[in-house]
């Protein structure tokens, strides 16, 4: 499994990151060799083996469906200076 | 003002020759006189309210302690060493934070760290490197090499940070300290930024191993608002301080002593070995067959879990906002192009790939897998041992710039301490001893929420020993 160029610009639409040109080929490099050292667990025997999804053996914990916490938008809309009658604004999306 | 523990804090307020007002202001003194030289703070909370009368009494009241900048603490600047969140004001505090709070503890300010904790350098901060109070040409560590730096050179006397590869320890054992990763879910992550979400935790910075006891029991326990916190009791860690050692069984993995370990740091370690021998601890060769592939793992889940958790950062709700707005796609991408460093970036791209079809069987899936056998083999040696010893790193302290043009590289740092995270057992680093005025750290890992043991462990022998309690030439300048 090699990586190329056009895999990094598609990798960038998957993320909604901008890369420009010198970045784009110095990760290119860099993740080429990160890959390689990846590719050592190929050598591992995993047949019959569970992925391990979480480090605790434990069940997700339920609570009651109860109100705990209370609107504050206003607070948390103090981190943006890109809101107007509590709505956040974007760029227009529909014409 | 010398280097104090908190302890020695602790007893300073009991007998009332220094109130904890004075203690707070003594500290930001010395934060405002070495910071120019360290870079360890990001910000400093001056005007912290001093613990008031309305606070429960506890044994921590009026200790105050330095916080890596990816907790929330209401009110102040959270920049989690990115330009991504500069302007971020946390509208609430961290749950470890809370609790910290509510014991009367005061915050002295928010330390520097790796971009989002991504980095073993701390080279990587948006904030300007952290330089190392035992040689300012070289690393602290990273990513929590602020958390670090702060206690080693007395700027605090005790510090959090966080610890998703070695992020605590590493460093710890860069600046001669004592670095405490607890168990996964000991402590609350609620409101600590997230990196990689199965492997991150809180954990403590300090001078001794019992410093650490102190104020474990404070932070940790079960948070309704963390599902993966542990409902398990949490001990009072100091009962635990003062257990005799003989008959422990200590594991040494013959893959953390397979000779790659350079002769002048390994005679540290031997040296370390023979000095627990002496207080009756037992040592037995062990093998971890899968360590090796700890490394690869990592790099594929944490990765994987940073390229989903820092998808929020959109610059709609909160964060660096892009003002090239054409259109909402292109304003998200260059939102996260202006925002985040090239470190995060290639580590988003790749989580990115790992998990996108076609690859997610062969590389995340696959390395799930090998993350159970890694597990697997630490259940396995606790069947014999009660604890693993070995180094903490490969090297002590490098020169900053040293490593930074090779990810590769830089993620070696963190090949004995990585496996702990991925298994979720408690370890801790503790200096042992200087190579060429250096410090160098020793490991001790032990099963899921035996931290009291691991903390009497190395509290027996920092009693013997005097190597916690050495302190950076540069400090002497500031006493």
């Amino acid at each position: 499994m090699t990586i190329e160029k056009s895999d990094i610009e598609h990798l960038c639409g998957l993320s909604k990151l901008n890369l420009d040109e010198e970045e784009q080929s110095l990760f290119l490099n860099q993740m080429q060799s990160i890959l390689k050292m990846i590719k050592e667990l190929e050598e591992v025997d995993t047949e019959d083996i569970i992925p391990m999804a979480h480090p605790l053996q434990m069940s997700q914990r339920l609570r009651e469906d109860e109100v705990t916490e209370f609107n504050e938008r206003n607070k948390y809309q103090k981190n943006t200076n890109s809101s107007e009658d509590g709505f956040y604004k974007v760029p227009k999306v529909i014409d | 003002m010398k280097r104090h523990t908190v302890k020695e804090l602790q007893n300073m307020i009991a007998e009332q020759s220094i109130s904890s007002e004075e203690i707070y202001q003594l500290y930001l003194n010395r934060i405002k006189a070495m910071n120019d030289s360290i870079n360890a703070f990001i910000s400093i909370e001056s005007d912290e309210i001093s613990p008031s009368s309305e606070q429960e009494s506890s044994e921590i009241k009026g200790i105050p302690y330095a916080l890596k900048d990816i907790f929330c603490s209401e009110g102040d600047k959270t920049t989690c060493g990115s330009k991504m969140l500069a302007n971020f004001v946390s509208p609430y505090d961290a749950t470890v934070v809370k609790n910290l709070r509510e014991k009367g503890t005061v915050i002295l300010g928010k330390t520097n760290m790796d971009e989002f904790a991504m980095g073993s350098s701390n080279e990587t901060s948006f904030y300007g490197n952290v330089h190392n109070p035992w040689d300012k040409e070289r690393t602290p560590g990273g990513s929590s090499g602020g958390s670090a730096a702060a206690v080693a050179a007395g700027m605090a006397p005790i510090a959090l940070g966080t610890d998703t590869g070695g992020s605590i320890r590493q460093p710890a054992a860069l600046t001669g300290i004592t670095g405490l990763k607890p168990t996964y879910g000991r402590c609350s992550r609620f409101g600590m930024i997230a990196f990689a979400s199965s492997l991150d935790q809180a954990g403590i910075l300090s001078i001794s191993a019992e410093d650490a006891a102190i104020f474990l029991e404070h932070m940790a326990g079960y948070d309704q608002k963390d599902s993966t916190s542990s409902t398990e009791e949490v001990p009072k860690y100091t009962d635990f301080l003062n257990n005799d050692l003989t008959g422990k069984v200590v594991g040494l993995p013959m893959e953390f002593f397979d000779g790659s370990l350079d002769s002048k740091y390994q005679g540290l370690v031997s040296e370390s070995i023979h000095a627990y021998e002496k207080m009756g601890v037992q040592f037995k060769d062990i093998s971890l067959p899968n360590i090796k592939y700890s490394v690869p793992t990592y790099y594929v889940v944490a990765p994987a879990e940073c390229s989903s958790n820092l998808a929020r950062y959109d610059g709609v709700r909160f964060g660096h906002r892009s003002t090239e707005n054409t259109d909402l796609d292109s304003f998200y991408k260059q939102t996260r192009k202006e925002g985040f460093g090239p470190e995060v970036k290639r580590r988003i791209i790749t989580g990115t790939y790992v998990l996108s079809a076609g690859y997610y069987d062969a590389y995340y899936l696959k390395a799930q897998k090998v993350r159970q056998l890694i597990n697997q083999d630490f259940l396995n040696a606790f069947e014999e041992v009660d604890v693993i010893m070995g180094p903490t790193t490969q090297q002590s302290a490098f020169k900053l710039g040293d490593k930074m043009d090779d990810p590769v590289s830089m993620y070696m740092n963190d090949i004995y301490t990585i496996s702990s995270n991925l298994s979720g057992v408690p370890a801790i680093s503790h200096p042992i001893g200087f190579v060429d005025n250096l410090p160098f750290g020793m490991q001790v890992i032990a099963p899921h929420f035996m931290e009291h043991d691991l903390l009497n462990i190395v509290h027996q022998y920092q009693m013997a020993t005097d190597w916690h309690l050495q302190t950076p030439a540069l400090c002497r300048e500031f006493d």
